[in-house]
């Protein structure tokens, strides 16, 4: 049994009634003793620096290590806490260390395998960055330890605990733009995706501080700007893709990366719907967005915000009779069947006030606090790394891939 | 501000081959970074990372973007003590620590203020005094109650606002300059008029910056080595308009109700050298809202400090320094 489990037998409400004079639910000081979570980082990069800024702003959150193999990251870690918070070069030794209650896991992709099973096997709760695993073999190692543990595992796939995502999906599941059939996501960058290195450095340490060009740790575009849309796609669509086709290279940034500086990917559906995904890094016209079309609207999904559109009534459209009364038939001359439009949608302010990281890392935090299995779980993560790994493999061997024979070679 | 090379004589040089520059617009301003790199594939690097981190800044302390922490503390501070991180926290708490030593001048909630004189909108004029009434009832330093042994920020009045333009511009360029520390890289970051300095002594001694006439922008009065400190000017000339012989300055005293405070010099500028940018950022403001008098003993609670205001009195436009160190002029 451990100090949580023992709180909740023995009445976990009465450091919360003693303090109930203090005003704000967003005061460390409402937080009773035994709901303080102290969390230690492995990987503490500009990702893993951020989230600690995040962990930090929920009352009751502590930092109490931090562990990375570049040593100048510890000194970056410990000016985000603030404090000469306790650091180890080998994340085992953190992981031995008494005073920590969860994980995050923010190191390069190829190694999240090997740091959130550990770290759930320690017995600690576990927040892991996206994608959850870079191979196969990765995401059943994490989904298996998850489950033979039984601890709390959330996958850092933020944008699930958005609320404009979330009421997106609400209104997409009731019908309110008809049926889904396809779906465009783009995440388009107009960069090298470089980091500098210190002047003077090796190859070792330039391929550790630009992992994400190298096939050693990087799962590429797909992993690490797609996994978002790709779990968004397979929550609409309910189910991850049958098959899979991809193109792309290293076309343009022929500086000595391996990962393609281009990608696209058809992704095909149980239901026949599809989505387009495309990943570039030479214009950014289209930003990141998933533009998601139904027979009845569309919507189009940003990192700040929802906008919604009407489909306009056509003759022999494919706009569901309801829809059609719902909108109250929009038609007229200004429409023509064949010309995009350019028309303003509806974008609900609801809900869009929110930092989606911190939304997240509070979920964590609450589900850790009241043992409850975060949204974001095993399973959720799982779907969307191994369909990102599928993308991958079709992308590596230049063909159509089920994800039946992707699963199951042998038998295929 | 404007800058230039030197070389190592202190004679001015034409720019050096190795130098790279570019300028990114974030925070209302324009970020020009000043880099020494072996190519332009190290510099475009250097440029991405450098901006990423002014654009994290500005994520993070922007009034105007409903997700950052500043506008989180704004909708939810009045509640009750509220914990955010260390890095805004620290803000805050260098923000009220100029607002306690400049007798409250410089002020973080002064926005409310700002925005009834129709300076955030873009269109200054007299504010409404039903107006004006309840933005001061809302503004005040005292108002925000930080609480370092918890790390809580709380309005203690509902209304209050923050509004930290007058400090993160600086501290967005004392975080990029930390982004080339740590790769290694000679740079100088020039925040347009908010803040400038260099990654490190050699490199901002490399350099010398000219602080430009108030009342004429090509012409400069001077010119400032800023080696390891950060420079930051705080002027009249980008937001003010006139009103029956007064002029009315976006940048408003609090504590002054409306009155001027410098009646018989009249502040057209003040030019700070300070430790950070951060720091460089908000006093220049509060040395230019106290002037020379009022500044002048102020400055005392920054020994690090030092200030060159350029005011116009009865005897025409004349400079006063305070603490202005030797070396300071180039």
């Amino acid at each position: 049994m451990d100090r949580r489990e023992f709180m909740q037998m023995t009445g976990a409400g009465l450091g919360a009634v003693a303090l109930m004079g203090v005003r704000g639910c967003n005061s460390p000081q409402a937080v009773a003793p035994s709901d303080w979570v102290n969390v230690g980082v492995i990987g503490v990069g500009s990702r893993g620096q951020h989230m600690m800024s995040m962990l930090l702003r929920i009352p009751g959150v502590r930092i109490t290590a931090l562990s990375d193999v570049y040593e100048p990251r510890i000194a970056e870690g410990r000016k985000v806490t603030g404090e000469q918070t306790t650091a180890y070069s080998d994340y085992r030794k953190m992981l031995d260390a008494k005073d920590i209650d969860a994980v995050m896991v923010s190191t390069p992709l190829g190694l999240h395998a090997e740091h959130v099973s550990a770290a759930l096997d320690s017995g600690r709760a576990v927040y892991g960055e996206k994608s959850m695993g870079r191979t196969l073999e990765d995401c059943n190692l994490i989904r298996d330890t998850a489950k033979r543990t039984g601890k709390i595992y959330q996958v850092g796939l933020q944008y699930t605990y958005a609320p404009w995502y979330q009421e997106a999906a609400q209104r997409i599941q009731a019908g309110k733009i008809g049926q889904v059939r396809e779906i465009h996501s783009y995440w388009h960058r107009n960069n090298n995706w470089r980091r500098p290195v210190p002047a003077g450095s090796g190859p070792e340490l330039e391929r550790l501080l630009n992992w994400r060009l190298y096939r050693q740790w990087s799962g590429g575009l797909l992993a690490e700007l797609g996994s978002h849309q790709i779990t968004f796609a397979n929550e609409i669509y309910g189910s991850t893709p049958e098959s899979v086709m991809a193109s792309g290279g290293v076309d343009f940034w022929k500086d000595g990366r391996e990962i393609e500086d281009n990608v696209h990917a058809i992704l095909r559906y149980p239901g026949g719907q599809t989505l387009q995904a495309s990943y570039i890094t030479t214009n950014r016209l289209d930003g990141a967005q998933e533009r998601i079309f139904g027979t009845g609207g569309s919507v189009v999904l940003t990192h700040t915000e929802a906008t919604y559109y009407k489909e306009p009534w056509y003759p022999n459209s494919a706009i569901p009779p309801e829809i059609t009364i719902e909108h109250k038939l929009i038609t007229g001359p200004t429409y023509s069947a064949e010309q995009p439009y350019h028309g303003k949608g509806d974008t609900p302010k609801k809900g869009s006030a929110s930092d989606a990281d911190l939304l997240a890392l509070k979920e964590f935090i609450d589900c850790i606090r009241t043992h409850r299995k975060p949204v974001a779980d095993e399973n959720l993560g799982w779907n969307q790394a191994v369909t990102v790994a599928l993308c991958n493999q079709a992308l590596a061997e230049g063909r159509k891939i089920t994800l039946k024979e992707f699963l199951e070679p042998a038998k295929s | 501000m404007a800058v230039e090379q030197i070389d190592q004589t202190g004679g001015r040089s034409v720019a050096v081959e190795k130098t790279h520059q570019r300028t990114h617009r974030a925070m209302g301003t324009g970020f020009t970074l000043y880099v020494d790199c072996a190519d332009e594939s190290q510099a475009q690097s250097c440029f991405q990372s450098v901006f990423e981190e002014i654009d994290r800044v500005e994520t993070t302390f922007s009034r105007f973007r409903p997700a950052s922490e500043i506008s989180r503390i704004n909708r939810e501070a009045a509640d009750g003590p509220m914990v955010t991180d260390p890095e805004v926290f620290q803000l805050l708490a260098t923000a009220m620590e100029v607002s306690r030593k400049s007798c409250g001048v410089f002020d973080i909630t002064v926005g409310r203020l700002t925005q009834a004189w129709g300076f955030h909108a873009g269109r200054p004029a007299i504010a409404d005094a039903a107006v004006l009434a309840e933005a001061e009832a809302a503004v005040g330093w005292e108002l925000v109650a930080l609480d370092p042994a918890w790390r809580t920020v709380e309005f203690l009045r509902p209304g209050v606002e923050i509004d930290a333009g007058g400090i993160a511009k600086g501290h967005a360029v004392d975080c990029a300059l930390e982004v080339l520390r740590t790769a290694g890289i000679h740079g100088l970051l020039d925040a347009g008029s908010s803040s400038i300095a260099a990654s490190d002594d050699m490199f901002g001694n490399k350099w010398t910056v000219g602080i430009a006439s108030p009342e004429d922008r090509t012409r400069e009065l001077c010119r400032v080595r800023i080696g390891r400190r950060a420079l930051s000017t705080s002027g009249t000339r980008e937001q003010s308009f006139t009103h029956a012989g007064r002029v009315y300055s976006h940048l408003i005293d609090p504590t002054a109700h409306g009155q001027n405070r410098n009646n018989e010099l009249e502040v057209l500028q003040a030019t700070v050298l300070a430790p950070t940018s951060m720091l460089a950022d908000a006093l220049s403001t509060a040395m230019f809202l106290l002037g020379p008098e009022r500044g002048g003993k102020a400055l005392k609670e920054f020994p690090e400090c030092a200030v060159l205001w350029v005011c116009r009195g009865s005897e025409g436009i004349r400079w006063l320094a305070e603490q202005w160190p030797n070396d300071g002029m180039a």
